[in-house]
This record gives structure tokens, C-alpha cells and sequence, in this order.
């Protein structure tokens, strides 16, 4: 997998989760409701559905992260020091080997 | 739409050409192409024929739709608007509020339910007409056809050198999407805060923060996605398109290539005779390949990537005409019918069959319910808790009284007086201001006060009901449980 292919595999799944989690736990939650370490928020209610949002995005694709790291073959595990990665090439227009 | 240009240019490019220019085209550092090392750029050739035409139809009709909604007026207000920062949706004569979240549960299984069933019956009419990735597509490879002319003339510009008329020409382009994206962006935003106000505000260089971000990152979101990413968008991204095969069986419309009737495919002339030649009809013209948006041949078979936009039926069917032959070779078929030969009617009777009724039947459940429910609900909302510092207490006359704090919800687009009543104790009585007067779709909240009769009621909690009944409008009621605490 290319660097650019793995990082939209990272961000574009999250996203959607992003999307689907905003929707709910602010339909959920008012954030006029909610309390930041104990202070109440002055910020507007879009802000915190925005900020909202990219932190569900964050959290999101930390989990992504996770999923293509552990992916990894043992070959790279095992590869020697400072030695390139070795990774299965894809053959032109045949989809994607992980 | 009929451009000349495109007519004439009807040499293919060799392979290498386009591959070439691909590869040039995401090494210049264009951000979305580069995220995928593979691509090879796509260029279309266009097509004109009845599907295009519906194609074209429903561009219309959605962006009309799109567009022109948050304009409408309702009531005084914006006929549909999500105002988030208000927390109600307004959606013609309802207002919905975080509280109703039941009714867009169940929209969103009433729209997955029914993607369900149109998929099987269908197959991906969705994605080749009315998707948005599909219509905004099309609008944007519109303007690219208008500034940058034809397919041929679209790759010769690619290969082009840097020179003034390619930047001049690829600048008018990309400021006409960003024009596009823009109003789009606004638009979007235009559903969640009121547009009028928005529009002055953006006239005004004056938007808020997070609007001014909202817009400008649908708008990028569009331009990205119908400018640049375009078919990898369906390929790599869309969930929809990964799954869409599970609900596909051997009586779901697909796009199909009469191989019985076209192989063995080959090239001809016009004027031979179609009893002399050892072919098929597929005069191996290459048309249905060049006008794929996803670059595919649908001769190969019924392929993931397929959008079913039937760019390769209108193309092939222009191609049969001109040979005299039946159209058809490349049409909206089922694998059953292309296998057992069967004629339209047979296949639509197999439209009614158990996955399609299994899917009809729960889809009609769920939107009665829904219509059920919407018809029967009350635009009030009662909630009781009780005062957490006081118990239970003794009042003049020896009377018990209990305090509550009640929050009573409006949910109706007029102002309301309501009476609060209580009942389930003997002598129960509201002694606090029975009468509350909420404007429309807005909450009160007021401390109620209830009390009983001394010596009727042993010791413990009791249930008790609460009613609020609007004065004006007998059907409008509301009842809600609560607790009395005798000690």
C-alpha cells in the first residue's frame, strides 16, 4: 500500500464515523449542557459541534492508524536496521495486494 | 449540449498517450490524484443518447431541488432548516427537537430500506443518475467540455507544454468549479442558519467562523470529489458501492453486453453485408470503452466499478444505427433474462419475487408507522422532576405539599395557554399558578406546587399524574407520571 492510499485508508473511514457520531451524541447532549473541566462553555453551539466533529475525527482515525500499523508483515518487523521496507509490489492495474 | 467538437474527434488515442499524461498529470503535485499512486487519468468522451438524457433530467431536478430549497418560505421562515444552533429542525409544517429523534431514526431506516429494494430491483440506478458524486460530476466534465473542448482536445491540452493559452484555459476552468463549489458550499451551509441572513453576511464579508469554514470546506469537498477524484470516488471510497453486490441477485437490472449476439467481435465495413460476414454485431469500435466514466468494459462483464450510467448503451446504440443493426447489444438487462433469453415482460414479472417483497413489506411498516406517528403527535412536551431539596411538607391547613419543577414544551409554531392539573390523591389540587402561557416552539420551565388532603394518605410515595391541557385546542394534551411523598 502507498503512503497516499494508507493515509486516505486512515482519514476517509473516519470521516464517515466522524459524521455518524457528531449526528448522535449532540443530538444527545446539548452543549450549552455540558461542562469543560468544570467550567461551564461560552463557546456557541456550532463551535462545539465543530470541534466536536474533529475530535471524533481524531479519535476516529487514531483508531485507523492502529488498524494499518498493526497490519504490518512480520517482514518488516524483522527487516534490519535502516534496510527499506519490503513490500509486496503491486502488479500495474491488479488492485491492491496488503 | 450538443458540441461539435466531440463529433468529429472520434480518433482514439493509443493507450500509451493517455497513460502518459496520466502519469505526468499526478507527478505536477495535483493533491487528491497523488493520494493514489495507480490512477490513470480518465477521459470520457461524451455521449449523447436517451439515458444521458434522463442522466440530464435528473441533474435538474436535483440540483433545482438542492439549490432552490432553503429559499422556499414557510410560515414566515425557512421552509427547511436545520438549525443546529437552536436545536430544532424545521421541515415545512413540523419542527422537530432533539427529542424527536425517533423520526429520524426512522427516516434513516425508512432511506436504507428503501436503497435496499431499489438496488435489487434496479441495480445502481442511484449511483448512474442521482447520486450526488454522479450529478456534480457531470456538471463539472460540462464546464470542462465548454472551456477545454472535446476529449481529443481535452488530452492534446494535457500533454501541451506550459504556455499561456494552457494556463490561461486550465485557470478559467478551475475558477469556474471554484464558482461552482462555492455556491455549493453556501447552499450546504444555508440548510443549518438561515440563508437569507447568510447571504448577507457573506455580501457583507461578515459570516462567522465556523460558517466561513463550513462553506469553504463543502466547497473544497466539492471540487475535490466532482473536479478531481471523480470515478475513484465510486472505486475506492463510496461504502455504498462495496455493498450494493449483496443485494444484487440474477433478477436485478444490470448493464449488460449481449455476448451470444456480439462475439465474435471485429471490425467491418458499413456497406457489407450483414448475412456474409462470420462476426457478431460487436463491430469492436471501442466507443463503449472510451465513454466509461470508470474506464471499464462492460464487455468483460458485470464488474464493481460499473456506476450503471449507460453511457456505453448510448454509445453503442448510436453505433448499431449507423450499421443498420437492432440496438440493444449493450441494455439494461437481468443475468436470468440474458441467460434464458427472456423478453421484457418476463423480466419485469420477476420483479415481484421474495427478496423484493421481504424488502416492500418492511419498508411499507415502517413509513405507515412513521406517517402513524406523525399524524398522531401531540405538539407538547411535558416533563416533571421533582425539587430535590424539599421532600415533603405541611402547608396551611394542615395540607401536604410536595414542589416539582415542570418543563413544558411547545413544539407548535403558535403561542399556547395551557392548564395544569393533577390527579391520583384524594383532594389533589396544583396550588401553584395553574395557568402557564409558553410562546410558539419555545420551553418553560416553572415550579409547581401540589398538594393533598391531611390523614387520606399513608405514608410512603405515591403515583401520581400530571395534565397539561391546552386551553385553546381540546386535542392538545399531555400527561406525565410523577411521585408524591406523604411522610
Amino acid at each position: 500500500m502507498s503512503d497516499g492510499k494508507r493515509l486516505i485508508y486512515i482519514l476517509w473511514p473516519s470521516f464517515i464515523v466522524a459524521g455518524v457520531a457528531t449526528g448522535v451524541v449532540f443530538t444527545v447532549f446539548d452543549p450549552t449542557d455540558l461542562r469543560f473541566f468544570d467550567r461551564e462553555i461560552t463557546l456557541s453551539r456550532t463551535a462545539v459541534y465543530s470541534i466536536g466533529f474533529f475530535l471524533f475525527w481524531l479519535f476516529a482515525a487514531g483508531s485507523s492508524a492502529l488498524t494499518c500499523f498493526f497490519q504490518r508483515s512480520s517482514a518488516d518487523l524483522n527487516r534490519p536496521r535502516g534496510a527499506p521496507f519490503d513490500r509486496p509490489q503491486t502488479p500495474p492495474g491488479k488492485g491492491t495486494v496488503h | 449540449m450538443n458540441d461539435p467538437r466531440e463529433g468529429d474527434a472520434v480518433v482514439r488515442a493509443p493507450k500509451g498517450g493517455a497513460g502518459a499524461a496520466a502519469v505526468r498529470n499526478a507527478s505536477e503535485g495535483e493533491g487528491a490524484q497523488a493520494l493514489y499512486a495507480a490512477r490513470k487519468k480518465i477521459y470520457p468522451r461524451t455521449v449523447h443518447g436517451r439515458f444521458d438524457r434522463w442522466r440530464w433530467v435528473l441533474v435538474w431536478a436535483t440540483q433545482i431541488v438542492f439549490y432552490g430549497l432553503p429559499w422556499l418560505t414557510w410560515n414566515g421562515r425557512q421552509a427547511v432548516l436545520f438549525d443546529l444552533a437552536a436545536r430544532k429542525f424545521y421541515i415545512f409544517g413540523f419542527v422537530f427537537w432533539p427529542q424527536d429523534f425517533i423520526y429520524l431514526t426512522a427516516l434513516l431506516i425508512i432511506s436504507a430500506l428503501a436503497l435496499f429494494l431499489f438496488t435489487a430491483v434496479g441495480g445502481r440506478l442511484w449511483c448512474g443518475y442521482a447520486c450526488p458524486q454522479t450529478v456534480y460530476t457531470e456538471i463539472f466534465m460540462w464546464i470542462e467540455r465548454k472551456i477545454e473542448g472535446g476529449r481529443a482536445q481535452r488530452m492534446l491540452l494535457d500533454e501541451a507544454p506550459v504556455s499561456a493559452r494552457k494556463v490561461a484555459v486550465k485557470g478559467a476552468k478551475h475558477a469556474a468549479w471554484i464558482a461552482v463549489s462555492l455556491w455549493t458550499g453556501f447552499t450546504f451551509v444555508g440548510y443549518f442558519t438561515p440563508i437569507t441572513e447568510l447571504l448577507g453576511a457573506v455580501a457583507a464579508l461578515a459570516t462567522g467562523p465556523w460558517e466561513t469554514f463550513w462553506i469553504l470546506f463543502y466547497g473544497f469537498a466539492t471540487y475535490g470529489n466532482a473536479g478531481w477524484m471523480r470515478e475513484q470516488v465510486c472505486k475506492y471510497m463510496c461504502p455504498y458501492a462495496r455493498f450494493q453486490s449483496a443485494m444484487f441477485d440474477r433478477d436485478t437490472l444490470i448493464i449488460t453486453y449481449d455476448a451470444g449476439r456480439g462475439e465474435p467481435r471485429g471490425p467491418r465495413s458499413r456497406k457489407a453485408v450483414r448475412a456474409e460476414i462470420p462476426l457478431g454485431d460487436c463491430v469492436n469500435c471501442g466507443l463503449c470503452v472510451d465513454v466509461c466514466p470508470t474506464g471499464i468494459d462492460i464487455r468483460e462483464g458485470l464488474q464493481y466499478e460499473c456506476i450503471g450510467c449507460a453511457a456505453c448503451i448510448d454509445a453503442c446504440d448510436e453505433v448499431m444505427g449507423k450499421f443498420g443493426y437492432p440496438r440493444g447489444l449493450i441494455r439494461y438487462s437481468t443475468e436470468n433474462a440474458l441467460a434464458h433469453g427472456w423478453d421484457a415482460r418476463k423480466m419485469v414479472r420477476r420483479v415481484l419475487r421474495a427478496r423484493t417483497l421481504v424488502y416492500g413489506a418492511i419498508l411499507f411498516a415502517v413509513c405507515a408507522a412513521l406517517a402513524g406517528a406523525l399524524a398522531l403527535r401531540v405538539p407538547l412536551k411535558v416533563d416533571i422532576v421533582r425539587d430535590r431539596a424539599s421532600l415533603a411538607r405541611e402547608v396551611e391547613g394542615g395540607r401536604i405539599e410536595n414542589v416539582y419543577r415542570i418543563q413544558v414544551m411547545n413544539t407548535q409554531e403558535r403561542a399556547h395557554r395551557y392548564r395544569i392539573g393533577a390527579s391520583g390523591l384524594p383532594g389533589i389540587a396544583v396550588a401553584s399558578d395553574a395557568q402557564i402561557e409558553v410562546p410558539a416552539a419555545t420551553t418553560r420551565q416553572v415550579p409547581l406546587r401540589i398538594q393533598i388532603d391531611p390523614g387520606t394518605t399513608a405514608k410512603g410515595s405515591h403515583r401520581i399524574e400530571v395534565e397539561v391541557q391546552s386551553l385553546d385546542d381540546a386535542g392538545v394534551v399531555a400527561r406525565e407520571q410523577s411521585v408524591f411523598l406523604v411522610r
